[in-house]
């Protein structure tokens, strides 16, 4: 990241200025689009130079749709499609006789493509304005002009206690303030060996260490609620459903590290996030449990929500901290880590809204309680999980580590719905590896399913149904990576568009040259966007080849 | 200082150093085309790839510091295969062979690599001549940061930008309107810098003539 | 071939690019240790004026009113015999030279000793008189040596950097840019300047004084170090001289008195003196916004004692760095092109050193102080002064009171011009020579950080142009002096010959990094001055107790505002070089800058033509409203000589050096209908 931007946007930051994006979008929720008189005046108030100003209006996909009065986005993710291809998106094309991205002459309607709602469990999915509506008829709705909002199922734990999916009771808070401190609180989560749930796996307490440890006149948590991953609406449920959750995990964390500002970065294309988790903060603040001297304790920490505009890279943790000061969601090569310089330059801990989550318990009930969350696995806590519509059951599952992922497809989500067969099942998201039906019995732990080539991933468990083609699921996979490539290093962004150019077509796909073009992507790119696009793949190579049109 | 072993040699070096001064100071060659000593390392290309003990995969010389007992090895067949390959699939977005002269055509001759196992789609031809000066040809910008890095942290003007996303990365000077409407104050870092001729001195471009300023 | 540029005072170092006898490019040598890679559009872009058609390529004879081609040899024998008949006639003191500061070291050495050994008299100036020559003198009472007291690296070292009168992203754009790096990795920049400077929005405090009252506001910045607490005792007491007179003054520049003449808020001069003088390194960097006024070597040399007082010189980061304006500004007075010391600034008076000069050159040297530019044209304009030899200097274009100007010229009986292109000057001349441009001569520059820097050609002068340095030496051997040099190195080696303070500087050592003086016989160069002791007799620092005095010039009823000149960054003073790029593609002319509450009152619209009278002169420039500049002062440049800026300057100037007085100039704006009224043609008053 430009030291020099970050530096100008921490300047103008001391004297309350919106940062670039802020305004941004605010001009396409007024106007419908972005003009260059929009650019100047976003410069002007945030301090950000003109140029960068209109990189950052030419990044993000809120941005760059023009909008008319009515605004239609259909949603173009991995569940939607695994449910009716792209059948659903040329229906509402047909329907409105607009392609994505285009504006109707009289401005009254506009089509523009999402990925992805959070409405995995109910796909096909459209949204029309705030409105997300999705299932039988969604789409018949969205061109006539009548769409509703989709109702969400119920989540649920498989735990004799929840943990996660129980709404927040700042119980870990008042016991870390009233009993440990933050240095005690700090060794029970690393002792608790909370692992990353956003995907990387990586110790929360490690990284907390580092940033407790930094040098620094500021320290921030970042709460990273960019679940951008088709098939995952994990997120969106702790947000929307128990956002004093992860408040407390945030608050935790901020008392940990010796942070006084902690921020939410949401998803524009979930648009209840950000209302929900700030009223719930309003209410926190109004409890004393947030604010300055919370619960008494002389230690300050607020929080800030601050939301994305669509990009599904600003889920990688340096994008993120980038898009939250409002410059283009682009990936930074580490070192320096966030816990070393983030936002404004400053000490700053990334952690998965998820991730977050899971700390009010282990404060409340101590590092050993949380380490036996799941017994049959080495792995500490509980994992949220989520099923995509071909399920019978779809909805969010708290899950103990070490089922196998067959339990759970069948057991827990009922297997796929109207008597469909599973042919195969994507796990963590986009970019993470496939199991055929034949190794469902492989057991969903970070281990033994990277053993697969697969992973946790964030937890998304999206089957495909003997229905879908699997060079169909490679093309689409390919185009959505893409389409989200920031555009930094090379081989992503040529790579991407290099290897769905293969699959576009008809044509047989040189086996030996598209292996090349994955070890190109694995090895070279910048960050896990081109790095794990080959692992589902790869899997797809493996178990589906003849499918896949090789040569 | 440190210590660390490039090829087998011995070298030391200051704190904070990377992989990439480490090499240099050995006298290795390592092929860079994102990387230009007057700018922070930024660590776009991937092509500076080497092979360090211990680690499962090649890193980006740039853009890792060295540690103490570091064993770096220059010529990894794993790095040089993969920054081959990178290589590669950069000139395949290009709709002509870089000119001889420039820095990407020196580093492509130099890892051997004279075609594209990829070929593609290649930028459409986008040429900006407004200014007295500087010409930009946005076809044969592939988008490695240095101009943006050099007006951002050698010259301070802050006129040029990254735009789009994905394989419709490029640049833009201002609000795409041309150098002249930017804060751009003619310095030249931009053309300096570029490894592609993508930003150039104008009179350089084949079509200028002998004419001399009137 | 790399070379160094020869526009401002940065002193980038530059690789050229020849192809076919021409310029292909230029660009940044990566090693220069001034620029460290990079350079400017000056620097970089604008050398075509090197092809310019107009570029003179035959000498010339002015008959019959005209000037027409001639000879080498005809126009030699007319410049001797015109020459000898004035000496003959009226004593050679009749007779004035003025070297270029844009010319080499072995250019204006050569051109001094011609002058003194050829001619015989001491009037030879350089055009630093009208820049910054106060800073000179200055630095020498207070510190002893007239130079940069540390180098531009001082500025990545500085916790603050205050900033008097220049404004470096256009003047100096490289050092511009390292200030403004700096600034914003942590440097906290104190701006200083009537006019809201680029690098005021990147500084943490902005002061705007009323033009010329800057020796108010430094005397208020010394107070409150005072008064608060921050004088380094130890340094003053162990370095210094003369402290208690200062305090004493210091006395009356409490910050609300300060007010009263600057219009600076008490409040902010105090947070300016805290956060210099609480900083661990501080550097003081000015220019012309300093020097060219009626006080401009006092404010100087108070500079010099708020630095003195902090004990901020002598260290790293702590610098003062005078940002000279041309490329050899530093090194054209160092050469002694100037009419009362020789070089290395050692007076004409003093008998040991012409006796060395007299050794070397064989010829007896007149003891007496010469002429300064502004006495030149008084004695021109007298009949005392009859000849002068100019070469690489616009005088009728750059200096104040063009009118003035216009008439000494043409009241001498001869004037020869040396220049690679006619100018506002050579109107006047009887002959004109034609000379070459910095890409086409070898010898030295030498930057604001007294690096001594080697300058290669990377052509040949045009047609039968030749070089400055050759022209020079062959004019003094026409005359009976023979220089007895073959290259300009061999200029070079006489002068580290006869000056101790240049001792080793050698073609050779020179290298690709230059050296800053003093250059030790052994060859080692000297980045920071005065770490230990000062260069005056007794080592110590001179404290100078000099009050507050107003500019020359006032606004009152008849004449309100006030008007600031200066340059941008596109174009170089008179323009001479830069008009002929493609420069003037992206400035094209000088405008006015004025506040939009002045304009609104004025009636006066962006971009409409206004006429700016002052006490001496009236000329028409383009308006332009922006609110960098405060209400109350107007700003223009003078780069374009159809706009004859300098029309409007009097003769207010420097009243230790003459150092005109650009910066202060009262004046009436208003606007004007579409037919210009009136436009008197120059040189037409008695």
């Amino acid at each position: 990241m430009s030291q020099n931007l970050v530096e100008l946007i921490r300047r103008h930051h001391q004297v309350q200025a919106p940062t670039a994006l802020e305004v941004l979008k605010d001009a396409v929720e007024d106007h419908g689009e972005v003009t260059d008189s929009d650019r100047e005046r976003a410069a002007e108030l945030s301090g950000l130079p003109e140029a960068a100003v209109y990189g950052v209006s030419t990044f993000y996909d809120d941005l760059l749709a023009p909008r008319g009065a009515r605004h239609v986005r259909v949603c173009t993710g991995t569940a939607c499609f695994a449910a009716s291809g792209d059948a659903h998106v040329d229906a509402v094309r047909a329907g409105l006789g607009l392609e994505l991205g285009e504006r109707s002459e009289d401005g009254s309607v506009s089509l523009a493509e999402t990925v992805c709602l959070g409405f995995c469990h109910s796909s096909p999915a459209v949204r029309v304005g705030d409105a997300v509506d999705a299932g039988s008829g969604a789409i018949e709705r969205a061109i006539a002009g009548e769409s509703r909002a989709a109702p969400e199922p119920e989540w649920r734990s498989l735990l004799s206690e929840p943990v996660l999916t129980r709404p927040g009771d700042w119980s870990g808070l008042r016991r870390a303030m009233a009993e440990l401190g933050p240095e005690a609180l700090l060794a029970e989560v690393e002792a608790g060996e909370v692992r990353g749930r956003g995907g990387a796996g990586f110790p929360a307490g490690t990284k907390w260490r580092f940033a407790r440890e930094a040098a620094g006149a500021e320290k921030f948590i970042v709460a990273n609620g960019d679940e951008g991953d088709p098939g995952s609406y994990i997120d969106k449920y702790l947000m929307e459903r128990a956002p004093e959750l992860v408040l407390e995990g945030l608050a935790l964390a901020g008392y940990a590290v010796g942070a006084n500002h902690g921020f939410v970065l949401t998803r524009s294309e979930y648009p209840r996030s950000k209302p929900l988790l700030e009223a719930a903060i309003a209410r926190a603040r109004a409890a004393g449990l947030l604010g300055e001297d919370v619960l008494g304790s002389g230690f300050d920490f607020d929080v800030t929500v601050v939301e994305g505009a669509g990009s599904y890279v600003v889920g990688e943790e340096t994008a993120l901290l980038a898009c939250l000061q409002g410059l283009r969601g682009t990936v930074s090569a580490r070192p320096p880590f966030p816990a070393e310089r983030g936002v404004h330059g400053q000490p700053t801990v990334v952690n998965n809204i998820e991730t977050l989550a899971n700390i009010p318990f282990l404060a409340a009930r101590g590092a050993a309680a949380y380490r036996d969350l799941s017994p049959g696995s080495e792995t500490a806590g509980s994992k949220l999980v989520c099923f995509n519509e071909r399920f019978a059951r779809p909805t969010v599952v708290e899950v103990p580590f070490g089922m196998t992922v067959r339990e759970l497809c069948e057991q827990v989500a009922g297997g796929l719905r109207d008597g469909a067969a599973i042919k195969a099942v994507q796990i963590g998201g986009p970019l993470g590896g496939i199991l055929p039906a034949s190794r469902l019995d492989t057991r969903f732990d970070f281990d033994a399913l990277a053993a697969e080539g697969c992973m946790v991933g964030h937890g998304s468990i999206l089957a495909f149904d003997t229905a879908t083609n699997m060079r169909d699921v490679a093309r689409h996979l390919l185009r959505f990576g893409a389409d989200e490539s920031c555009g930094k290093c090379f081989p992503c962004r040529i790579g991407l568009r290099r290897a769905h150019e293969e699959f576009a077509g008809s044509e047989p796909v040189d086996r030996e040259r598209f292996e090349a073009l994955l070890e190109a992507l694995e090895l070279g790119s910048l960050c896990a966007h081109g790095g794990g696009m080959p692992a589902p793949l790869r899997s797809l190579l493996t178990h589906f080849p003849e499918e896949l049109g090789l040569r | 200082m440190s210590t660390v072993t490039v090829d087998g040699v011995e070298v030391e070096v200051a704190p904070g150093a990377t992989v990439l001064e480490a090499a240099r100071a050995a006298g290795r060659w390592v092929p860079t085309v994102c990387f230009d000593e007057r700018q922070a390392p930024f660590g776009a290309c991937r092509v500076c790839l080497v092979g360090i003990e211990g680690s499962p995969k090649p890193l980006p010389a740039c853009t890792t510091p060295c540690r103490e007992g570091m064993t770096i090895a220059t010529e990894d067949a794993t790095a040089r295969r993969v920054a081959g390959a990178v290589v590669e699939l950069v000139l395949s977005e290009l709709p002509e062979a870089p000119a001889p002269h420039t820095e990407l055509a020196q580093v492509a001759a130099r890892l051997g690599v004279e075609e594209t196992r990829w070929p593609g789609t290649v930028h459409q031809t986008d040429e900006d001549f407004r200014h007295p000066y500087l010409a930009l040809r946005h076809e044969l910008c592939i988008s490695c940061g240095r101009c943006v890095r050099a007006c951002d942290e050698v010259q301070g003007a802050f006129a040029l930008t990254a735009t789009g996303r994905g394989f419709e990365a490029n640049i833009t000077a201002g609000l795409d309107a041309g150098f002249e409407d930017s804060t751009c104050v003619s310095c030249g870092a931009c053309a300096d810098t570029c490894p592609t001729d993508a930003i150039t001195e104008i009179r350089l471009l084949p079509q200028s003539t002998e004419e001399g300023w009137k | 071939m790399t070379t160094t540029c020869g526009y401002c005072g940065v002193g980038c170092r530059l690789e050229t690019h020849v192809r076919g006898g021409r310029i292909a490019s230029i660009t940044p040598a990566l090693d220069g240790p001034a620029n460290l890679g990079h350079t400017c559009l000056k620097g970089r872009f604008a050398h075509g004026f090197t092809r310019s058609p107009d570029r003179l390529t035959t000498p010339l004879i002015r008959e019959q009113g005209e000037l027409r081609p001639a000879s080498w040899g005809e126009a030699l024998a007319r410049v001797v015999a015109e020459l000898e008949r004035v000496k003959r006639d009226h004593g050679a003191d009749a007779v004035a030279g003025l070297a270029s500061s844009r010319a080499t070291n072995e250019d204006c050495y050569a051109m001094q000793r011609l002058i003194r050994a050829a001619v015989g008299t001491n009037n030879i100036d350089n055009c630093s008189r009208v820049c910054h020559s106060p800073t000179s003198f200055a630095m020498r009472k207070s510190f002893g040596l007239s130079g940069a007291t540390g180098s531009f690296s001082d500025i990545d070292h500085a916790e603050v950097a205050l900033l008097l009168g220049v404004n470096p992203t256009q003047g100096h754009p490289v050092v511009g840019a390292r200030i403004k790096q700096a600034a914003l990795r942590g440097c906290k920049l104190i701006t200083i300047d009537p006019r809201r400077i680029e690098l005021a929005d990147y500084g943490a405090i902005h002061l705007a004084p009323r033009p010329g009252t800057n020796a108010a506001v430094v005397l208020g910045l010394c107070h409150v170090v005072r008064r608060d607490g921050f004088v380094d005792e130890g340094f003053v007491a162990a370095r210094t001289e003369g402290y208690d007179v200062l305090a004493e003054l210091l006395e009356s520049y409490d910050p609300a008195a300060v007010e009263e003449i600057t219009g600076i808020p008490a409040a902010e001069l105090e947070a300016a003196a805290h956060l210099y003088a609480e900083a661990g390194s501080a550097s003081l960097l000015w220019g012309l916004g300093v020097t060219e006024h009626k006080y401009g070597s006092e404010v100087v040399q108070l500079l010099c004692n708020l630095a003195m007082m902090t004990g901020k010189v002598g260290k790293p980061g702590s610098a003062l760095l005078p940002l000279r304006g041309q490329n050899n500004v530093q090194g054209s007075s160092d050469m002694g092109a100037l009419p009362d010391t020789y070089t290395a600034y050692r007076s004409v008076e003093d008998e040991q050193v012409a006796l060395s000069f007299e050794a070397e050159w064989g010829v007896p040297l007149s003891r007496h102080k010469g002429m300064k530019i502004p006495e030149m044209f008084d004695a021109a304009i007298a009949g005392e002064l009859k000849a002068m030899y100019i070469f690489g200097e616009d005088v009728a274009q750059t200096d104040p009171d063009i009118a003035h100007v216009a008439a000494a010229l043409e009241g001498l009986e001869f004037l020869v011009c040396q220049e690679i292109f006619l100018n506002e000057t050579t109107n006047y001349a009887d002959v004109v020579l034609p000379a070459s441009a910095f890409l086409e001569k070898e010898g030295t520059f030498t930057n604001a950080e007294r690096r001594f820097q080697v300058v290669e050609p990377a052509l040949d002068p045009p047609g039968e142009a030749k070089t400055d340095f050759e022209i020079i030496t062959t004019v003094s051997r026409a005359l009976g002096h023979e220089m007895g040099w073959e290259t300009p190195w061999d200029a070079l080696d006489e002068i580290a010959r006869l000056t101790p303070e240049y001792a080793g500087v050698s073609h050779e050592r020179l290298g690709r990094g230059g050296l800053q003086w003093p250059v030790r016989a052994d060859g080692s160069d000297s980045p920071t001055l005065y770490d230990t002791t000062f260069d005056r007799p007794g080592g110590r620092g001179h404290f100078a107790p000099l009050p507050y005095k107003p500019p020359g010039d006032a606004a009152d009823e008849e004449f309100p505002l006030v008007l600031v000149t200066g340059r941008v960054l596109q174009h170089y003073n008179a323009g001479t070089m830069t008009r002929r790029t493609a420069n003037a593609d992206l400035v094209d002319r000088d405008l006015l800058e004025i506040h939009p509450v002045d304009a609104a009152r004025l009636w006066i619209a962006d971009g409409d033509r206004v006429s700016v009278r002052s006490r001496v002169g009236r000329t028409e420039i383009e308006a332009r409203i922006t609110e960098r500049i405060e209400p109350g002062h107007v700003f223009t440049s003078f780069h374009f000589p159809e706009t004859r800026t300098n029309l409007l300057i009097g003769q207010s100037a420097d009243v230790n050096t003459s150092c005109p007085e650009y910066k202060v100039v009262a004046v009436d704006v208003r606007p004007i209908a579409e037919q210009p009224a009136f436009s008197p043609a120059l040189g037409t008053t008695t």
